[in-house]
């Protein structure tokens, strides 16, 4: 069966309807992969893509909401640096067209740039049930595993917010701008109290901070030699693989790099 | 999973500005609806995981790659694909352009590239160097190295309505 929900009251009594059994989809970019690996069989799907509202963007409260069905081509035009320019080197216009905020948590790929980004600026995402109502989750708590979250079932990604005003930078490593899977991302992040936040993708099973390296900054500041100490610290903070794109260690030493890059972007 | 177990569904949509209305399964592609279910075979499918774009379309005035797309998704919506630009015999600016600049080896990227090219001049036909690229990058041509499709692209612009 197709289900296409109109509003979200309609998509939330679906997803706690049939919890499991339905897969979610909205844009299609990561699950139509995997179906056409012959990965995945579907038996009921939940379209997401015409409910009302679902892909809006507001300002609330010194915050950025971002509806889950916010697409990367949206977000890529909002004012919070990091996330903007994750969800622009996302792919290309068609991929980021369809590709949403919520699918990229949900898929909660250790590649995915958009998690990376909004891990570094304390992010809570917003997990609603039918009944049960909606629980806020600080992002940190969100990732529990590979490819594991904090989502239930029987759950929707309604929305996430993001802080903003803070200060944020990006750096990615790939084959080119976009398109191509990151072999190392990284995101910073800084509030207007002066916390850092420094996160990564593809080095750990999920995208991970490097909680050291931010300890280093809070606790010395942000001289060359304290933003040396934090790009090393960070290369042993992280767990990366070899795989076909790149070697764990080329993996760590981007670390370095992006670590270095990110906190001078970010310096006061 | 056999055939008569996939689940169907009813696809009503445009292509082309032609109606549709076919029963399809759940996890047709909008690539293979394209091509198997409707015969419009100009779209190309190629890596299937929205890294080479030469299977894209536009849906409702947007690129998107169709290998991504369940046809289940386009209830309402408006296709437009290669098939659609000509006008009778009369090539669409950018398929001339595509001829006169060479802007074709094996051609198999060309349908996704022009359609691309179509979304990116019809929002912009003026686009400066960042828009042009951003416009672009989500097509790859492993044989021309983009000097000539760029030209063609160029070209096209200056003719744009």
């Amino acid at each position: 069966m197709f289900h296409q929900p109109r509003d979200r009251a309609e998509a939330l009594d679906l997803r706690a309807r049939w919890a499991g059994d339905a897969t979610v989809l909205n844009g299609g970019t990561d699950l139509l992969v995997a179906l056409n690996r012959d990965a995945i069989q579907l038996r009921h799907v939940l379209d997401l893509s015409r409910v009302a509202g679902f892909s809006d963007i507001n300002r609330e409260n010194g915050h950025w909401v971002f509806s889950g069905g916010a697409t990367l081509a949206k977000i890529a035009r909002i004012p919070v640096a990091a996330l903007a320019r994750a969800a622009m080197s996302t792919g290309g216009p068609a991929i980021r067209n369809r590709g949403t905020i919520a699918g990229n948590l949900g898929t909660a790929s250790p590649a995915g740039d958009g998690c990376v980004a909004l891990l570094a600026n304390d992010a809570f995402v917003e997990l609603t049930h039918a009944t049960r109502g909606v629980r806020s989750i600080p992002i940190a708590d969100y990732f529990t595993g590979f490819r594991k979250t904090a989502l239930l079932a029987d759950e929707l990604i309604t929305s996430v917010r993001v802080p903003a005003d803070w200060k944020t930078a990006w750096q990615k490593i790939g084959k080119r701008g976009s398109i191509n899977i990151s072999l190392v991302c990284g995101a910073g992040g800084v509030s207007p109290t002066g916390a850092v936040r420094l996160a990564y993708g593809c080095v750990a099973p999920t995208v991970i901070r490097a909680k050291s390296a931010e300890a280093i900054i809070d606790r010395d500041g942000w001289s060359d030699g304290a933003i040396e100490a934090a790009a090393q610290a960070a290369m042993k903070d992280v767990a990366p693989i070899d795989d076909h794109r790149a070697s764990a260690t080329y993996r760590r030493a981007m670390v370095g790099v992006v670590t270095r890059r990110l906190l001078k972007e970010l310096r006061p | 999973m056999s055939e008569t177990q996939v689940p169907q569904v009813r696809v009503t949509c445009t292509v082309n500005g032609a109606a549709v209305d076919r029963d399809a399964d759940l996890d047709r592609t909008l690539l293979d609806f394209l091509r198997d279910d409707l015969g419009l075979t100009g779209t190309k499918g190629s890596c299937l995981e929205g890294e080479c774009g030469s299977c894209t379309v536009i849906l409702d005035g947007a690129a998107v790659n169709s290998c991504l797309v369940l046809a289940a998704q386009t209830q309402g919506c408006k296709v437009e694909t290669i098939e659609g630009l000509a006008n009778g015999d009369k090539l669409h600016v950018l398929q001339d352009k595509f001829l006169a600049s060479g802007a074709a080896q094996c051609g198999y990227c060309t349908p996704g590239l022009i359609m691309a090219a179509k979304v990116l001049l019809d929002a912009d036909p003026n686009p400066n160097e960042q828009v042009f690229f951003e416009g672009m990058e989500g097509n790859i041509c492993r044989c021309t190295g983009y000097a000539a499709i760029c030209e063609a692209i160029r070209s096209a612009a200056k003719e744009w309505k």
